[in-house]
């Protein structure tokens, strides 16, 4: 069971983490910030999730999400640049302007949403590698007699092997 | 209204596509409306420019440059692609077959996939294709015909493989779209050469141009045209996709197969026919390859039981007389052309739905299975005689004027003296025997040979018994048999009807040969050579047909690996073997072997670049050397890499590559570089995680130290790594390269005019370099999927130690687990 502080701490910062994500996403064309360090920090949320209140329960909250988030994020990516396609160029950038009633003058064009796509595609590949990650170290409680493998070539490193009634264990977790 | 046409399909294929066809009884004749409709837009519009007859040319409205409508939009205006579509005689000839046999279709494919809860698929993937024809036919630009021509090869590889849990269905339609699109490859770089070659891409503007012939590279671009045409078109080496694709429903088989997409081929030849022709190359090429195309299809098709497949092998045949016709440049092979490819889609088209029609009602369509099917199917019977003498070319049909004006045409060659006359002439003449042979072989056997109960007749080894006629499982709607009809009724009734449509028959010649044409085709020649040699070819036509159980058990002792499909398979198997073995070689050694390649291929250019660079250039400028901060930084991130190197403990190791990454994100926040410190922050925290996540799972470290050769090869990579860095950021650094042209400049003054964004980081990375990022995130996703894959295979939980594939499992695993930390 994950300790108290990481769980109190957990409720404070994984809002402020997305909120962060969120805010770093919109600002990033124009200050520090963008899709790729977006997703990375919505990422940095989900691992709070993940360590303060166990791998499963992240995985059945979004884990059905995160493969066609890859897939979405890609297809939004694409789709941004036919846009351009459609005056000359794939990617080339498509701008429009207008004055928003309490945003004043926005610029919205055809690279936000790519970076859209560039925000799930890194959120969603970031999340799946800590999510199968943590499963597996969650799992691996290495049993001392696996450690005298067979010689292992080069630089090896002692075997994953995995506890036969991993599945019973996570069950009972 | 062209553009509009290609767009309506479009669009009713989506419509079709969410309307669930299969549940309502009238949407059979809702998708024969926009067809028809496009149909008859066709003939109002070219109506007044087919002077019946040759006299009263005065009725006739003048062409505007050859073409009766034209229509340009701007696409890519900076690669010089334009939409631009035009209609002419030519165009016209073929939209009408594709939008009037396609309304047949579209009402049959109703009732052929009653019940069928795809259907709406089929109709969107069919419906698509008609526009992508229609598109290929009509454009006017060598690029939007190529955007097109994809466009079918997509489209009927959807189609093919329509039922997609057969694994026949899967073979046919893969191997379709390999020869297609490979030669479309070809096709592309030929079109693109012709376009550089000819200073222009707009295809009415190529083919009037003088003395393309001369031009140097004419052999390769008429070559690489060719190959996409004989691909598209099942030319002989590559005609043994076309009976691979009969795995496609049957109305797909009689639309693509038969009446359009074929004819692509065929259509590009001919429109390209006046610019390409006048070349001996051209004349030979399509001479021989369509010379045993069309041999070939004949006599392999009497082999066949499957009525698909000989029909498949038949329209080889035929396609193989269409591209022999297209050598020669008489006006008398323009317009036999003409009326072959007409001729062929009203009859071949109505027999792939007769087969159709008898499948569905019998359950089976080998020749062997049925017999007597007059009794039972007598409307689809008289179909089934009607296009099938007309496919043998037996007078008064509409074959028989197609053989009779192809005939004519070789002689007319033959006549000059002409070689290729002679061997056309002598083709054709064999070819017209087997024809026939064929023919009569499907007609004879399916529908009007009594029931037969001399079982001596199936001698034939491994072909199956014939039995009495099969009882009609299921009755055929009167729509289903109509669509047939419809088509082979017009193919009836068109040699009576020549004079008015000869002004259609020499519009399209016409605008082939880009000359007006004054020939014309007639039912009755009087007794020419033509009707002697086709008299001949009729006779021995029904020899072949007596004799055909002999025939096909010769045939059948044709060794089967010379046949097509099955070189392409071996040929495909080579390549899967060859890719093994590189993976093998290549792949699958150790981590450490594996980045050790990795990292000396990098270091490899930048020591080949050291050779020609004097040092002293790369001298960095020195008024920009480190201070005092800098340095303490410097000498923070030597030390803790040390101690990630020697350090004992793995958590210790683990917090020491934290402080080197902390330490790279401090100069970039002292450089002034807040994006990248911020990814670099983010990434580290990460890795930290990650690594403390799996490293305090793993055991103590056990193992017997390193081999002395072993270390001095890690050593020796560390150097070059390290090397590879080190003298990249000299170079970019060096007096040389600050003082030449560098691209930063440029991004800076354009991120916010051009990009619309002041952070010029981001601007680069999702306007400027879009297309690296698309592929990095592209990988990005790739990786994940592997990731996903190994970290959640249930082998995963397996026990070590028991089987060797586990320990292969095991040892991936490892692999991901220790690459984790470069993530």
């Amino acid at each position: 069971m994950p300790e108290l502080y990481l769980r109190l701490l957990n409720r404070i910062l994984t809002p402020v983490l997305l909120l962060l994500a969120l805010f770093l996403l919109v600002r990033g064309h124009n200050l520090p910030g963008g899709g790729f360090i977006a997703g990375l920090m919505a990422a940095a949320a989900f691992e709070l999730q993940i360590l303060s209140r166990g791998h499963q329960r992240v995985r059945r909250a979004i884990g059905p999400y995160l493969n066609s988030g890859i897939g979405l994020g890609l297809a939004v990516a694409i789709c941004s640049g036919i846009f351009g396609l459609m005056e000359g160029h794939f990617f080339q950038g498509k701008w429009f302007e207008m004055n928003m009633p309490l945003l004043g003058h926005v610029e919205f064009g055809s690279p936000i949403l790519f970076d859209l796509g560039v925000f799930l595609v890194v959120v969603s590949f970031a999340t799946s590698y800590l999510l199968g990650l943590s499963r597996i170290s969650d799992g691996a409680a290495f049993r001392s007699e696996d450690v005298d493998l067979p010689p292992a070539p080069d630089d090896a490193r002692p075997n994953f092997s995995v506890e036969t009634d991993q599945s019973s264990k996570e069950s009972a977790s | 209204m062209l553009a509009a046409s290609v767009g309506l399909f479009l669009i009713s294929g989506v419509i079709l596509f969410l309307l669930q066809p299969e549940r309502r009884a009238w949407a059979g004749w809702l998708s024969a409306v926009p067809p028809l409709a496009v149909t008859t837009w066709q003939l109002l519009v070219s109506l007044p420019f087919l002077g019946s007859e040759a006299g009263s040319s005065s009725r006739t409205a003048e062409l505007v440059n050859g073409a009766i409508r034209s229509e340009q939009y701007s696409w890519i205006e900076s690669l010089g692609m334009s939409l631009s579509f035009r209609l002419d005689g030519l165009s016209l000839l073929f939209g009408l077959i594709i939008t009037g046999v396609g309304a047949a279709v579209a009402l049959y494919t109703h009732y052929y996939l009653e019940n069928d809860k795809r259907q709406g698929y089929f109709y969107l993937a069919l419906f698509s294709f008609m526009a992508s024809m229609l598109g290929l036919v009509w454009a006017d630009n060598l690029l939007t015909l190529f955007v097109f021509w994809e466009g079918t090869s997509i489209t009927s590889y959807l189609l093919i493989g329509y039922k997609h849990d057969s694994a026949a269905a899967r073979g046919g339609a893969r191997n379709a779209f390999i020869v297609t699109a490979g030669g479309g490859l070809a096709l592309l770089a030929g079109l693109i050469l012709l376009g550089q070659e000819s200073g222009s891409y707009t295809i009415s503007e190529i083919v009037s141009r003088p003395g393309l012939t001369e031009l140097p590279l004419f052999p390769v671009i008429l070559v690489l045209i060719l190959l996409g045409a004989f691909t598209k078109s099942a030319q002989f080496p590559f005609h043994w996709w076309l009976p691979g694709a009969m795995a496609a429903p049957t109305p797909a088989s009689a639309y693509l197969h038969s009446a359009t997409m074929v004819k692509a081929g065929i259509y590009l030849l001919a429109r390209l026919h006046p610019a390409l022709s006048d070349h001996p190359l051209w004349l030979w090429s399509l001479l021989i390859f369509g010379g045993i195309t069309m041999l070939l299809g004949s006599v392999v098709a009497v082999r066949h039981w499957d009525m698909k497949a000989l029909l498949a092998y038949a329209t080889v045949s035929q396609l193989g007389v269409l591209t022999t016709l297209l050598a020669f440049r008489s006006e008398a092979a323009l317009l036999a052309v003409v009326v072959g490819i007409l001729a062929h889609a009203l009859y071949k088209g109505p027999l792939f739905l007769v087969a159709g029609i008898v499948d569905h009602a019998m359950g089976t369509r080998s020749l062997g299975r049925l017999a007597g099917l007059r009794h039972s199917l007598p409307v689809t019977t008289a179909i089934a005689v009607l296009a099938g003498v007309s496919m043998a070319g037996l007078p008064p049909l509409f074959g028989f004027v197609a053989k009779e004006s192809l005939l004519e045409s070789f002689f007319g060659a033959a006549e000059h003296g002409d070689l290729t006359g002679w061997i056309a002439l002598g083709a054709a003449a064999a070819a017209g025997a087997f024809f026939v042979a064929y023919s009569m072989t499907f007609l004879w056997d399916a529908f009007l040979r009594p029931v037969a109960q001399d079982e001596s007749l199936t001698v034939t080894p491994g072909a199956p018994h014939r039995r009495a006629p099969t009882p009609v499982l299921h009755a055929p709607a009167a729509p289903f048999v109509a669509a047939p009809l419809i088509l082979v009724a017009c193919g009836t009734a068109a040699p009576f009807v020549l004079g008015p449509l000869s002004g259609f028959f020499t519009l399209a010649a016409g605008s082939i040969s880009g000359s007006k044409i004054d020939k014309h085709v007639s039912l009755w020649h009087g007794f020419t050579p033509a009707l002697f040699t086709s008299i001949v070819a009729i006779a021995l036509g029904v020899v072949l047909f007596l004799n055909r159980d002999l025939l096909r058990r010769s045939l059948l002792r044709m060794p089967r690996r010379i046949r097509g499909v099955v070189l392409f398979q071996r040929t495909l198997d080579t390549i899967y073997t060859l890719a093994q073995i590189t993976a093998r070689l290549s792949q699958g050694y150790t981590l450490a072997t594996q980045s050790a390649i990795v990292l000396l291929a990098a270091f490899v250019p930048v020591a080949v670049a050291l050779r020609h660079i004097r040092l002293n250039d790369l001298m960095p400028d020195t008024t920009v050397l480190a201070g005092s901060s800098e340095t303490i930084l410097i000498l923070m991130t030597i030390v803790s890499a040390y101690v990630t190197v020697r350090v004992r403990t793995r958590l210790g190791a683990i917090i020491s590559i934290g402080v080197v990454g902390v330490s790279v994100t401090l100069f970039y926040v002292f450089f002034s570089a807040p994006d990248l410190a911020l990814t670099q922050l983010l990434i580290e925290v990460l890795t930290v995680v990650l690594l403390v996540l799996v490293f305090t799972k793993l055991p103590p470290d056990t193992r017997p130290p390193m081999q002395r050769l072993k270390q001095f090869r890690n050593l020796l990579v560390a150097l070059a790594a390290g090397a590879f860095g080190f003298f990249l950021v000299l170079f970019n650094s060096s007096v040389v390269m600050q003082a030449g042209q560098t691209i930063g400049g440029y991004f800076l003054h354009n991120a916010v005019p051009g990009g619309h964004g002041a952070n010029v980081v981001n601007v680069i990375l999702v306007d400027f370099r879009a297309f690296d990022t698309m592929g990095e995130i592209t990988v990005l996703a790739i990786a994940a999927l592997g990731g996903y894959a190994l970290l959640n295979a249930p082998r995963v939980r397996l026990p070590a130690r028991s089987e060797p594939a586990q320990d292969k499992a095991t040892e991936q695993e490892r692999r991901r687990g220790t690459s984790g930390e470069d993530s």
